[in-house]
């Protein structure tokens, strides 16, 4: 009986040793967005992200490499559809160690990469309690209707103690986007834009992403859909969108992008998989008659990153300068 | 104690009690233990950390290696254990209502106890999301209670020869009404919510901790009293209603309280790991070709089988998870079926042999 006892303490000391997060010299509690306490390194070093294009992307635009991301090999490679890092920040982009497959994180992964910070969306709060065990776990809202545009990279460099990185990337973006406005052939104040993510539907995009930071700061506004019937934009990144109404629309600004799972995220691959959902939209949709579409490849612009937002408007110029050179000819 | 035939010539202990074990009932539980013991062996070995047998003792005593302590104590021992009791109240769930409704396809899935727990959870994340955790166990219990008193409502006291095709029936229907519901709550949800639920409904035992196999454990030691209460019902059940009744079994209480107490066990189980679609259906069957037997007997093998089920299902969960997510539901169903299959053919071979 006496030896039971003794087991069952050291199992619950040794449980207890394993399961208590490392302590650090320098901590600060902070508030994350699911109304938590959490007490974080003052300079977290081994960060691990749950979500590659929302949190690891725009951690990465602001210089820190994530040692651990959700959805990627142990070497490092990306196990989803596409490489979120590669694609937006290019080549040199950071390549982190995978926890596992989307769906399936390995809790000895995760361990084993020792973070001394998780950062996850609000859509991980379920996980929170089980990896608070390994270290802190700060969650981040990600969704439409909490976050707009590249806001969560400023919340993360807020968290992160980069907000001198963030204000020069914003500076950078500023520049960038004075530039773009006075390339465009007439001030968009006042016009109105749609952007449309093509699945196997067609989905008007949400507030949470670079391109639609970009288009707005340009001084376009969302073509309001409250007449049409569909009220506000649910809370993730698509809402569905009916053929029959995405056809009688006319914003002034047209914006596609096939899915990121798609291999063919380019104007053709989006022509053809729009002809299997929208046929005859080249004919009837006003818009395409008149010139006012832009295809934008869905992973370079819809991350919340500056990163993304600047490729928006490199897109956006040369969108212009292509359609000023057709005038031309 | 003595070694004797039983009337259909089998050969059985029995104990001056008036007990009866039969033999091969009894090496068919020293099989199910033996290969219990086997794969928790093997199931501590698999994982990303590596680790053998031998680190278990090491990681028990030496404490200095964390990440050996983590992996093991942590993460598969509790993985280990949840997933065996969890399979052992689900499969024992499933024997039981397989014997009360005098049909091999009943399931706590199928008569609705399963989908009746998860539509009072979802209600409760939803409209409480402040509630403790502590009250999901609670609102699983009284979903499933709920459909068992409809279940009885709508029986009406019904006692004929049909009572267990008509209870499977309505079971049936409830649980079709039920999925319907959820699907509505799951879809309406906020997406953390539907998400969290999502994973849940695909069965998991990511959230397996110490803490969770001391919430099940109450439960998983009310199987045992039950197995050894009920067992003998069970036994009369099997025969038809009429005969139980015959035979002395009370028929008219006795049912309530059988589905009652297999409200308890799917209830805790179903909070513990998720619905784990056909187990319930799928263990009873492979221990019954194990070793014919019924009864108690019936109840031990079955659990044994449902919880070794659920392990090596873990075990495969835990193998791939490098580069492909396997849901644990998944992974029962890619081990369990082809037994199942493989079972029911060898019978239908022996019996087309026999004649």
């Amino acid at each position: 009986m006496r030896h039971l006892i003794l087991s069952t303490l050291q199992l619950v000391v040794l449980t207890t040793a394993v399961t208590v997060p490392l302590a650090f010299a320098d901590e600060r509690v902070v508030i994350d967005d699911a109304e938590r306490k959490v007490t974080v390194p003052e300079s977290p070093e081994r960060i691990v992200v749950l979500h590659e294009p929302l949190l690891g992307v725009p951690m990465a635009d602001l210089g820190i490499v994530p040692v651990g991301s959700y959805g990627r090999a142990d070497d490092g490679g990306s196990l989803m559809a596409v490489d979120f890092y590669r694609t937006v920040l290019g080549k040199d982009a950071p390549a982190p160690k995978g926890i596992g497959p989307v769906g399936g994180i390995d809790i000895e992964k995760l361990r084993a990469l020792r973070p001394d910070l998780i950062v996850c969306t609000e859509y991980d709060l379920d996980k929170a309690k089980r990896f608070s065990g390994i270290a802190p776990v700060y969650v981040q809202n990600s969704s439409t209707g909490r976050i707009r545009g590249f806001e969560s990279e400023a919340s993360l460099a807020r968290l992160l103690g980069r907000e001198a990185v963030f204000d020069e990337r914003k500076a950078e973006y500023q520049q960038r986007l004075a530039q773009v406005r006075e390339s465009l052939p007439e001030d968009p104040h006042g016009k109105t834009y749609l952007a449309i993510l093509l699945t196997d539907q067609l989905n008007a995009l949400g507030e949470m992403s670079g391109v639609v930071q970009a288009v707005e700061d340009l001084g376009y506004t969302r073509l309001k859909l409250e007449k049409q019937g569909l009220v506000g934009l649910g809370s993730t990144l698509l809402v569905p969108l009916s053929p029959e109404l995405v056809g009688k629309l006319d914003p002034d600004l047209l914006i596609l992008m096939n899915s990121y799972a798609g291999k063919n995220r380019d104007e053709a691959g989006i022509r053809t998989d729009l002809d299997r959902i929208l046929p005859g939209w080249e004919r009837f949709l006003k818009p395409a008659r008149e010139g006012r579409i832009l295809f934008l490849d869905s992973v370079s612009v819809t991350t919340p990153s500056i990163a993304s937002a600047e490729h928006t408007l490199d897109a956006i110029a040369e969108w212009v300068a292509d359609r000023e050179r057709r005038v031309e000819k | 104690m003595r070694c004797e035939r039983a009337i259909d010539g089998r050969p059985v202990l029995r104990f001056t009690s008036g007990l009866e074990i039969g033999l091969g009932n009894l090496a068919a539980v020293a099989v199910l233990t033996v290969a219990a013991v086997v794969l928790t062996t093997l199931s501590l070995t698999v994982g990303f950390a590596d680790t053998r047998v031998t680190d278990l003792a090491a990681a028990w005593h030496d404490g200095q290696d964390y990440e050996l302590q983590f992996a093991l104590l942590n993460v598969r021992l509790p993985r280990i254990v949840l997933g065996f009791m969890a399979g052992w109240c689900l499969a024992l769930t499933g024997a039981m209502l397989q014997s009360l409704s005098q049909n091999p396809l009943a399931d706590p899935g199928l008569l609705g106890l399963s989908q009746g727990s998860m539509v009072t959870i979802l209600l409760l994340l939803l409209f409480v999301p402040s509630a403790p955790l502590g009250l999901i166990p609670v609102a699983a219990v009284v979903g499933g209670l709920a459909v068992v008193a409809l279940l009885v409502w709508l029986m009406g006291g019904s006692t004929d020869g049909n009572s267990g095709l008509t209870l499977l029936l309505m079971g049936i229907a409830v649980d079709t009404m039920l999925s319907s519901v959820s699907s509505i709550l799951i879809l309406y949800a906020p997406p953390e919510i539907s998400f969290a639920v999502s994973a849940w409904l695909a069965g998991s035992l990511f959230q397996a901790s110490w803490g969770s196999i001391a919430a099940l454990v109450p439960w998983f030691t009310l199987s045992l009293p039950a197995i050894l209460l009920l067992g003998r019902a069970m036994r009369c059940y099997d025969l038809g209603d009429d005969t139980a009744m015959a035979l002395g079994v009370p028929v008219t209480w006795s049912k309530p309280l059988i589905l009652f107490v297999a409200v308890l066990l799917t209830s805790a189980a179903v909070t513990a790991v998720g619905p784990l679609v056909f187990l319930g259906v799928m263990a009873p069957h492979l221990a019954g070709f194990l070793s014919r037997s019924a009864g108690r007997a019936r109840l031990v093998l079955s659990a044994l089988t449902g919880g070794l089920l659920v392990v090596a299902a873990d075990t495969l969960v835990r193998a791939t998870t490098s580069d492909l997510a396997l849901p644990l539901g998944l992974s029962l169903t890619l081990i369990g079926v082809p037994l199942f299959i493989l079972t029911l053919r060898l019978r239908a071979l022996a019996t087309l042999r026999s004649e």
